[in-house]
This record gives C-alpha cells, structure tokens and sequence, in this order.
C-alpha cells in the first residue's frame, strides 16, 4: 500500500473522543490560517497611505467580485434551480431596490432573495 | 453614485465622531458603534449562510461540536462548505487540506490590506494574529472603506465590534442549522444560497468611489468566465485577483499620471 492510499488520510480513521478535532486542525484550520499569519509578516511594514497597499484593495475586490461572478455563473445544485437569466435579474433587482430604498443594503439583498425564491419555485423541476 | 456615499443611507454612516470629541470617545464607544454596524444586515445575511452550513454538517454526519469548532477555527464560509462537501463525498484528508488551502488565498489580499488600518501602536504578534484571524470577507466589506476616515485609535474597537458580533450570529445560527437541517424546501435553499452573492454585489458598489473600485470590481465580474480555461481550477481565483485588480491599478496609475500632465 502506497503512503498516499494509507488510513491515515480517511477522514473515518480520526474518529471517537478528540481526534476528529486534531484532524479539522491539521486539515481544515491549518491549511486556511497559514495565509492570516503569512499576511501579518507582509501588512507589518506597509503604510496605510501606501500605493501598495492601493494595489492589494484593487486585487481584493477583483477576487471578491470573481467570487461572486462565479457562484451566478457555476452555482451550488440548490440555485442552480433559478436559471442563469433569473440569478443575474435577481443580483439586478437586487441594486435597483438598494438605490431606490435611500441605499438600504438590507432591502437590496431581500429583493434579490425573493426574486431566486420565486424563479427556483417556477422553473424547478 | 461616488459623491453621496459617506453621507446618505443608514448602512453606510460612519458613526458620529466628525465633531470635536471623537479624541474623547472611548475605546468601548467604538466597539459598540461595531456591535450596532454589525448587528443588522451583515449578521443577519452571515448568520443565513451558516444556517446553510449548519445544515451541511448534519448532512456530512459531524458532530454539532465539530462544526462549531470549524467555525471558531477557520472561520471562512467557503472552506468550510468545501470541507463539509468533501467529508460527504468521502475525499482523501490531503485532497481536502489542499482545495482548503486554494480557496483561503483569498483571505490575503483581505488581510493585508486590512491589517496596516487596525494597528493603533505597533501591535503584539499576539494581536495581530487574534486580529487576522477574524478578517473574512463580510467584516472585511463592511470595514475596509470605513476604517480610513476613522480616528486611528478608534479603528481595532470597531473592528472588534463587528467582528464578534458577527461570530456569534454565525455561531447561533451554525447550531440552529445544524438541529434544522433536512426541513428545507428548494427554493428556500436557493433564496439561502443567493444571499451571499447579492449581499457582496451591493456591498462593493456601495464602496466603491474611485476609478480603481470601479475597474476592479467590472474586470473581476468580466474576468471571472474566461480564467478558468486559462488557469487550473484551484488557482483561476487568485489569477482573476492579481489580473483585475493589476490592471484597475495600472489604468488609474496611468490616469493620475495623465491628470498631472494636463495643464
């Protein structure tokens, strides 16, 4: 048996008292805090006047709205009931509402949510 | 759109420190000016993606306590749905650390542009990483545009207030969908779902006020169906980020140096 195919790998393996919690450690916090503590060393120099720190906002939105693009464009099983034309309606009505009700973050999403819950209700199968 | 922002709609005023007194105003004032930022829309749009996740636990037959402590440790939305998603699809623990590991890039460009606003002093590690480690995508939004027109030593208290107000709605609402879950019908789950991306759409265009908002938010959007046939899955997130967000920066580089040319 390779080491790659060994037990140890199974999520099965760390089972009973604490040890699916040192597993979640090892693989789950481990994995997704390295880049926290690696940011702490990068931010540690940088001032907040900084053309640089200018730069890493830029690139933080743009990934943020690739996020978002990617979960209307390739979304879970559950949304993708609502048609790709009804995602992107409800993400529109959604910014219409918002502008209309004085810039109201909380009415923006609700018109959004609505607007999924009615078109994954008509077009589900 | 760019000119009103700091001063119409509820969601977006700063808290009311302009006057003569906000040297005055206590750390705690601060953090209870985060707390009520918090307390509203961002923890209820949060809370309803990890009622989500929640739900996701009980489906991948962890325990309440597993998924709680996933969320105090990695707090991050996206990794713990890939971590619940692996766990029910039987992935290997290395295959799971690695897709993990992938999606948390984001967190960086976050982190780094947040953190150099949050250090009223020169901070203890021990700070900064307690610090970092509650930067995620919402607290993140909801502070990054506020920070900068604060009293510096005002901006860790808000931080914090919004930070822990959000973890324990998402917390609360972790347990609640856990011990709900199954009882959803599809289109609820779809409304749940849609949540997130609704929520950071309107998010980023109420930040947004330069030209660099602006362009990176448009590349991201334009950029997000053509990275993935250029780059291996796992890595198109964090190459539409340095792409968008290279480009937003170059054309507004290039736009100053114009304005300055100009007579």
């Amino acid at each position: 048996m390779s080491l790659l195919q060994a037990d140890i790998w199974r999520w099965e393996y760390w089972q009973g008292g604490f040890w699916p919690y040192i597993a979640l450690v090892i693989f789950g916090f481990l994995p997704s805090e390295i880049w926290r503590t690696v940011s702490v060393f990068i931010a540690s120099g940088i001032d907040e006047k900084s053309e640089f720190l200018e730069w890493v906002r830029a690139v933080a939105t743009a990934l943020l709205a690739g996020v978002v693009a990617n979960i209307l464009l390739n979304p879970p099983p559950a949304l993708a009931s609502a048609p790709l034309w009804a995602r992107a309606g409800a993400v529109l009505a959604g910014l219409i509402f918002y502008r209309l009700l004085g810039r109201s973050v909380i009415a923006g999403v609700i018109a959004g949510v609505v607007c999924v819950i009615i078109a994954s209700a008509v077009y589900a199968p | 759109m760019n000119a009103g922002n700091e001063t119409d709609g509820g969601a977006w005023q700063a808290p009311p420190d302009s006057s003569a007194d906000a040297s005055q105003r206590s750390a705690r004032a601060y953090f209870l000016d985060g707390v009520k930022i918090a307390a509203g829309g961002p923890t209820l749009f949060l809370g309803l993606t990890y009622l989500g996740i929640g739900a996701l636990a009980f489906q991948a037959n962890v325990s309440l306590g597993l998924v709680l402590a996933s969320t105090v440790l990695m707090w991050a939305g996206p990794a713990q749905v890939i971590l619940l998603a692996a766990l029910i699809n039987g992935l290997a623990l290395p295959a799971i650390a690695l897709s993990i590991c992938l999606s948390s890039v984001r967190l960086m460009p976050m982190c780094v542009s947040l953190l150099p606003l949050l250090r009223p002093r020169k901070p203890s590690i021990a700070t900064s990483l307690y610090t970092s480690h509650f930067i995620a995508v919402t607290a993140w939004v909801e502070t990054i545009r506020r920070l900068p027109e604060m009293p510096v030593h005002g901006r860790l208290p808000l931080f914090m207030g919004i930070a822990h107000t959000l973890f324990a709605g998402a917390m609360i609402a972790c347990a609640v969908g856990y011990l709900l879950a199954g009882a959803l019908p599809l289109a609820l789950a779809a409304g749940l779902l849609f949540v997130t991306p609704v929520y950071f759409t309107i998010a980023l265009l109420r930040n947004a006020r330069d030209a660099i908002d602006w362009l990176a938010l448009g590349f991201g959007f334009a950029l997000a169906p053509i990275v993935p046939m250029i780059f291996a899955a796992g890595f198109d997130l964090l190459a539409l980020g340095l792409v968008g967000g290279t480009a937003a920066w170059l054309v507004q580089r290039y736009q100053r140096k114009s304005a300055e040319r100009a007579p």
